[in-house]
């Protein structure tokens, strides 16, 4: 009996503490395990991580971890307790592209969601008074003309951009080569040194240089994204169907955390970044940059995420077409 | 027009906040240089949630200061412990050290401030005068040039180990083969990563840098037999002669300054190859009786004029196209938008104010740096008088605390562990450290691009001869290498000549 009485109490005491130590959530430092370099992107997210620790009343550091397309981050996370202390950026390269390549083995249902943040349309972009190229068609034209010879980055390789120009080129039967970077700037350097033929351009990059670039083409069918280029033609315009919509042509990012932490810990982040993301101050931050706030709470998340896995997985791995269809010009 | 864009940025600059926080930028910046691990491109880091909530140019003003006093500050643990609080003072400890050991360490690190401040303040002149101009040239250098450049600062390895030279090439190829490790940007693979998720963006190179010089430092220094004696070193109290010092070598200060702000405008290129090259180029250019690498004034002022130098050159791309000379710069731009400004073109037509506002910014923290700097030289110095005892597991936790921060990972620090233990190895055999340091940052450099060149002219070589600028290059460098070979075998027959003549 005495016995029974003491494994009791020990529950109890067990359970009262843990509870307690829910009660005190965050106690210390929460941390967001950024996929990228510094930059640009990185900033949004300190951006977003301020107002969230103000919320949550501890700081916020965000811990840019690069490497392997993003997906580095994601296992150091992975790696972390699944306490809430760590917060997964959650960029859809590595959450939704890398698992659809088979590069990683988790899906995007092996997360936990707390909030949309941000996303950044992309669109294709040649230098600024590019006599060879007007339009899209004249871009298409000239490469089904000279196969194998256009030139073009999306930064990195294997990233979204990388995947949805190389699905438009797809359609158009176009094949060019994919020069890697380092960094975007690096590449917009090139395009206007004459090095590139065309490359992704963001919102951002645009915004800094409009008189640098002519916009071809945005990567989206959404009215925002077309004003965000100063209306140039977006996919629909030129009725190029990628069999891609809303967010999946896009870089976006939802904040996650791992699939096992506490419901009581999760929803407290989720109440931080919520009220974070509604605040007039991120909101104009963000958008000064060029990238969108979102606004789509966890409830929404496989309603939104879904869609741009299933798309993602079913539009075809455009990247091993373009690798191939150059193995054979060689 | 640029006189007119200062001026409007005069109003900006000239509030006690801006003012004060440019100081306090640079004060900050100095301590997280001087502590090895954290540097310049941590400190922005960590600031910039405070600064994006502060009046535009007291923000950047903020930024560019810990930019500004981090790329000095770690050269103050590399001329006293000796340790490179960055991998940008790598190069100081050639020169700096040994001019401690004499007994010189106030007027080196007086030198070091100083160089920097005046080498920083000439790369300003360049920011201001040629911003425009100079950004148009750089974006002449595409990938054919970069791996040209990058065969130039290798060849660097040879001139600097000018003592053992088939040591510092093996040192070289040891650097050139662990840049190898992590995700190839090619062809997406992993190398040498053996499973590991750590591995996949290979070894943080500040982890590398700490451990192969910090921790076999103190390895070395737990060895010797005074660890609880108290150094009775006589310390000098610096001056603002420091200046005169320096300017001694106004010819030295001018080149390397030259050097930093042109590396600078590169993107990708950066200060720790500015520092090393400059220095190569002083040591090549300088008489026997300056004597480098046993404490001639002249390395410092190479190499911490070069790597300051390099801080206004990489805001000469960062501001006029928008495109960041590195990754600290990257940060800057992303604070510049945050706070609502684009950096690019249309900032300069548009927004003179900013732009002004900026130089200001960057000159002051400069002027900060030299007279805080040298006021502040005896805090740094009392350093030499802590017992080894106190002063070695101190130096050992802010090394691990700085190395970790990275990136919040203790990888990092079995990393700087491991390369602890190569680096006293490579001591014990006598091989020298810093041509690891250059091999590590030069080979993706020339790799990627490389491959990036080849990629774009469709496999054919010629690319690297049908661009002037690159071909240029490669000429300078067959030169350079045939002058080194001719060197090595001239000192060899001499010493050949020498031996036999003693027998």
């Amino acid at each position: 009996m005495r016995i029974k009485k003491l494994i009791a109490a020990s529950i109890a005491a067990v359970v009262i503490s843990s509870s307690a130590a829910l009660a005190e959530f965050p106690e210390r430092t929460v941390e967001n395990i950024f996929p990228w370099s510094a930059g640009v992107a990185m900033s949004v997210s300190q951006i977003i991580a301020k107002a969230m620790g103000e919320e949550l009343g501890v700081s916020l550091p965000v811990v840019s971890t690069p490497g392997a397309a993003g997906t580095k981050a994601f296992k150091t996370a992975m790696n972390r307790p699944a306490d809430g202390y760590t917060i997964f950026d959650g960029y859809v390269a590595p959450l939704v592209l890398q698992p659809v390549l088979g590069n990683a083995d988790w899906t995007y249902k092996d997360f936990k969601p707390l909030h949309s943040a941000v996303s950044n349309a992309f669109s294709i972009g040649v230098k600024k008074g590019d006599p060879r190229f007007k339009t899209f068609e004249d871009l298409m034209e000239y490469g089904k003309a000279n196969p194998g010879k256009l030139r073009y980055s999306s930064g990195s390789r294997n990233n979204l951009p990388h995947m949805v120009i190389a699905k438009v080129l797809q359609t158009y039967g176009v094949v060019a080569q994919n020069i890697p970077y380092k960094t975007d700037g690096d590449a917009r350097k090139d395009l206007k040194a004459g090095v590139l033929d065309f490359s992704f351009i963001n919102v951002g990059a645009y915004l800094q240089d409009k008189e640098g670039f002519d916009i071809l083409l945005v990567l989206s069918e959404l009215d925002g994204a077309k004003k965000s280029y100063d209306g140039a033609p977006n996919i629909t315009d030129l009725g190029i169907d990628t069999g891609l919509s809303g967010l999946a042509p896009m870089g976006w990012t939802w904040w996650l955390v791992h699939k096992d932490t506490p419901d009581e810990v999760a929803d407290v982040l989720r109440e931080a970044m919520k009220k974070a993301m509604s605040r007039d101050d991120v909101k104009e931050a963000i958008t000064r940059v060029g990238f969108v706030p979102l606004e789509w709470d966890h409830t929404q998340y496989d309603d939104v995420v879904g869609p741009v896995s299933g798309q993602l997985g079913a539009m075809g791995n455009a990247l091993k077409w373009e690798e191939e269809e150059l193995k054979k010009l060689n | 027009m640029l006189i007119d864009s200062i001026l409007s940025g005069y109003g900006l600059f000239m509030t006690p906040m801006a003012i004060g926080l440019t100081l306090l930028g640079v004060l900050f910046g100095l301590v997280v240089g001087a502590l090895p691990g954290l540097g310049p491109l941590m400190g922005i880091i960590l600031l910039l949630p405070v600064a994006i909530g502060l009046p535009p140019v007291a923000a950047m003003g903020f930024l560019i200061a810990i930019f500004v006093g981090g790329s000095c500050g770690g050269s103050i643990s590399a001329i006293l412990l000796p340790i490179p609080g960055t991998p940008l003072a790598a190069a100081t400890l050639f020169d700096g050290y040994p001019m401690a050991k004499k007994g010189r360490a106030s007027d080196a690190i007086g030198i070091a401030i100083s160089a920097s401040a005046i080498g920083g303040l000439f790369g300003g002149v360049v920011l201001i005068l040629l911003a425009p101009a100079l950004a148009q040239f750089a974006s002449n250098f595409a990938p054919p040039e970069y791996a040209a450049l990058a065969v130039t600062g290798l060849i660097a390895i040879a001139v600097i180990s000018k003592e053992s030279l088939l040591k510092g090439l093996i040192a070289g190829c040891f650097g050139l083969l662990i840049a190898t490790i992590g995700t190839d940007e090619f062809s997406t693979g992993y190398r040498f990563t053996f499973d590991s998720h750590h591995m996949l963006n290979g070894f943080h190179i500040v982890a590398v840098v700490v451990g192969l010089f910090a921790i076999s430092e103190m390895a070395y220094q737990t060895m010797s037999d005074d660890l609880i004696k108290k150094p009775e070193i006589e310390i000098a109290r610096p001056g603002f002669g420091s200046i005169f010092l320096t300017l001694k070598h106004w010819k030295n200060l001018l080149r390397s300054s030259t050097i930093g702000a042109f590396f600078g405008t590169l993107p990708g290129a950066g200060g720790v190859i500015s520092s090393f090259t400059s220095y190569a180029v002083a040591k090549a250019s300088a008489g026997p009786d300056e004597k480098y690498g046993e404490g001639a004034e002249g390395g410092v002022v190479a190499t911490e004029s070069a790597n300051n130098s390099t801080v206004g050159g990489t805001l000469v791309p960062s501001l006029a196209l928008g495109i960041p000379g590195d990754a600290s710069s990257a940060v800057l731009i992303g604070a510049l938008l945050i706070l609502g400004f684009f950096p690019g073109p249309t900032l300069f037509e548009q927004q003179p104010e900013i732009v002004g506002g900026i130089f200001l910014v960057y000159l002051a923290s400069n002027i900060f740096l030299l007279i805080a700097g040298i006021l502040a030289t005896p805090l740094f110095v009392y350093v030499l008088r802590i017992p080894k005892a106190y002063l070695i597991p101190i130096v050992l936790l802010l090394c691990c605390i700085g190395t970790y921060a990275l990136q919040a990972s203790v990888f990092d620090l079995f990393v700087m562990l491991g390369f602890g233990i190569v680096g006293i190895l490579f001591r014990a055999a006598n091989y020298p450290l810093s041509p690891i340091v250059i091999g590590i940052i030069l080979g993706p450099l020339l790799e990627n691009n490389l491959r990036r060149s080849l990629l774009i002219s469709d496999n054919g070589y010629w690319i690297f001869l049908d661009r002037p600028i690159s071909a240029i290059l490669i000429i300078v460098n067959i030169i350079l290498i045939a002058g080194a070979v001719w060197f090595a075998l001239r000192g060899k027959a001499h010493s050949n000549t020498a031996l036999m003549d003693k027998h």
